[in-house]
């Protein structure tokens, strides 16, 4: 998970990712944000994730993300 | 860090779909170029340039970035790419007509700035139109992009604070998709990830060239990076470079894009662990090199670690290490600089010599908002000056230095053709400056032609090198007295006695004239103490502002050739 953490503190240098809830709810990550970190993810683990995935609800915490990762193949 | 390079850059975006991930990227950059910049929600791109009251004025920024799609900003092309038309070429002319009112709105917008920087138009990569067509007079798609993008530099050309870009060159560069139909369809958000990435690494270099802050310097080694192999071990004639072996090939290309980088004013240097005379006798004999030592301004061949050389060179040629790029081979070396010296540019260079010469050529340090005489000649002007260098450390005193440069002083009538740059100098010179008149071309000329005034121009070269036009010198006759006007000499030539010749000259003509007496009174400036301190020692004890004809004379170390 610390590639992940890794690339989220790319996008926003400062919030403890670890600990949040719903990084959108919360106000830490917006949506402009998503699509940097589903580009992110693609390029750093190689998959590809289409329209109807690309929503907060997939990437909304470092569960939900890994959750997602796993669906696509990759075991962190 | 001084206030000029810490001060940020405020950019405004504005363009017909999402940008704001380009905003981040520019924000990112880690070196002297700070940048805050603000994303126009899009689809706003009119409001923006025409109304100067719009909101987002209200973020005062110094550069506007307009990204627009071409077939969103020109609604006649959205049409003809989607066959929505009555008449192809209807539709063809009409956008050649928005293409022309979208460039003057950018025009309007661009007395607001302080620089607009535009992508030019490019289709979707993923865009196929009839390909038959395509091209076609008064119809086609790509020939009318094509069109609207000489449209636009037309439009442009006398506008110097606006600097189109080549965002063809972005796409066709880009070995991943440009577009990404998904982002669209999420957030409106047209370009890929990594052609935003692309799009702000190229936007940075311009704006880094614009404000002086790009690359300088080549600090090059020899062995694997220059040529194939190791020159110490292998020996001259094995080392790896030109034909017939494709390696060589590779080495050979190399060379030759660096070369294209020293003739539009990039410095070269050398830094190499090998035996300085052995290397560059190499360097000079070697059948296919492309570079010689002609082509290099300083070196550093030698046993000692990199990092120190590296100063060595900075001191040398008198600028900054944030001017500097190293290519090596080696990783290890390339490390030690990257951690004792972060502010040099190293790059990792590709391991495969057949990338070496297309990785140059791509690099964007080197960016520059112009192209002129002095960056042709700048090689050239520094080995000049360090030919100078060396002369005078090599004769014992000033006096046999001088005689060793072998100054010549050409002096000429002032001309049509020589004054624009007679003018300039007289403009610009605050230090050693007689008069401090200044006078546009037109109003100096017409006080040339004057019959009683006299106007000489001085070019002034040596054995290393021509300085050019770098002197000047007037006077007036009224009866039995001349007053020397203006005299005026460039910097570049203080320190050779020049000065003298000048007057030398400028007092015999002024009698040849028929004077008596040759008056020269300097103006009180803050900055002409060089020509107030010169004057001060040539005048008469006891006859005011008159030269004294016994304090004049031509040096002997100076050749003064008059030009009919």
């Amino acid at each position: 998970m610390n590639e992940v953490i890794a690339i989220l503190n790319e996008i926003r240098p400062g919030p403890k990712f670890a600990e949040a809830e719903n990084f959108f709810d919360q106000g830490v990550l917006d949506s402009l944000d998503l699509t940097t970190l589903v580009a992110a993810l693609e390029s750093r683990y190689g998959i590809f994730m289409d329209v109807d995935e690309i929503v907060a609800e997939n990437f909304r915490n470092l569960a939900a993300i890994k959750a997602m990762l796993a669906r696509k193949g990759v075991t962190l | 860090m001084s206030e000029k390079q810490a001060e940020i850059r405020r950019v405004l975006l504005t363009g017909d779909t999402t940008l704001e991930p380009l905003g981040r990227l520019l924000e990112r950059g880690q070196d002297k170029l700070r940048i805050q910049a603000k994303a126009a929600p899009y689809g706003q791109v009119y409001q923006i340039l025409l109304d100067p009251e719009h909101p987002h004025w209200a973020f005062q920024p110094e550069f506007l970035v307009v990204w627009t799609a071409p077939q969103l900003t020109l609604p006649s092309l959205g049409k003809l790419l989607r066959f929505e038309f009555q008449s192809a070429t209807e539709a063809y002319s009409a956008a050649l007509q928005e293409a022309g009112e979208f460039a003057d709105a950018v025009v309007r917008a661009a007395k607001r700035v302080g620089c607009v920087i535009m992508p030019s138009w490019v289709l979707p990569s993923h865009e196929r139109w009839i390909q038959t067509l395509s091209w076609r007079q008064g119809m086609g798609v790509a020939n009318l992009v094509a069109k609207a993008n000489l449209i636009l530099a037309e439009k442009f050309a006398a506008q110097p604070n606006i600097i189109l870009l080549d965002a063809g060159y972005w796409q066709s560069s880009l070995n991943r998709p440009a577009h990404d139909p998904r982002m669209y369809a999420v957030a409106k958000i047209l370009y890929s990830q990594p052609l935003f990435e692309k799009a702000a690494s190229e936007i940075r270099s311009v704006l880094q060239g614009s404000l002086g802050q790009s690359r300088k310097v080549i600090v090059c080694d020899l062995d694997n990076t220059l040529w194939g192999g190791v020159v110490g071990d292998d020996g001259a004639s094995n080392i790896k470079v030109g034909a017939p072996d494709p390696v060589g090939e590779c080495f050979h290309a190399f060379q030759t894009a660096l070369k294209g980088l020293r003739s539009r004013g990039i410095l070269l240097t050398i830094c190499s662990k090998n035996d300085e005379k052995f290397a560059l006798s190499v360097i000079e004999e070697h059948p296919a090199m492309v570079l010689r030592k002609s082509d290099f301004v300083a070196w550093r061949i030698n046993w000692k670690d990199k990092a120190g050389n590296l100063l060595a060179l900075a001191e040398e040629l008198n600028l900054g290490l944030d001017s500097f790029v190293f290519f090596d081979d080696s990783p290890q070396e390339r490390d030690q600089v990257r951690q004792i010296l972060p502010q040099v540019y190293t790059p990792d260079l590709p391991v495969s010599p057949s990338e070496l010469a297309p990785f140059v050529s791509s690099l964007n340090c080197f960016e520059t908002p112009s192209l002129g005489g002095e960056d042709f000649a700048r090689t050239n002007s520094y080995q000049a000056e360090k030919g100078r260098k060396e002369a005078l450390e090599t004769s014992g005193d000033v006096e046999s230095w001088l005689r060793s440069l072998q100054t010549e002083v050409r002096v000429a009538l002032l001309t049509r053709s020589s004054l624009p740059r007679a003018a300039q100098l007289l403009n610009k010179t605050n230090q050693f400056n007689l008069s401090l008149r200044r006078l546009d071309e037109k109003s100096f000329w017409d006080w040339a032609e004057d019959p009683n005034h006299s106007a000489y121009t001085f070019h002034v070269s040596d054995r290393f090198g021509d300085f050019g036009l770098t002197g000047l010198a007037t006077f007036s006759v009224s009866g039995e007295e001349a007053r020397i006007v203006d005299f005026v000499m460039s910097c570049r030539v203080m320190g050779k006695r020049v000065e003298e010749a000048l007057l030398g000259y400028t007092f015999a003509r002024a009698q040849a004239a028929g004077a008596g007496r040759v008056m020269a009174a300097p103006v009180d400036g803050p900055r002409n103490g060089p020509a107030k301190d010169f004057f001060a020692g040539k005048l008469s004890n006891g006859d005011g502002s008159a030269v004294d004809p016994a304090k004049v004379s031509i040096p002997p170390q100076i050749t003064l050739r008059e030009e009919s």
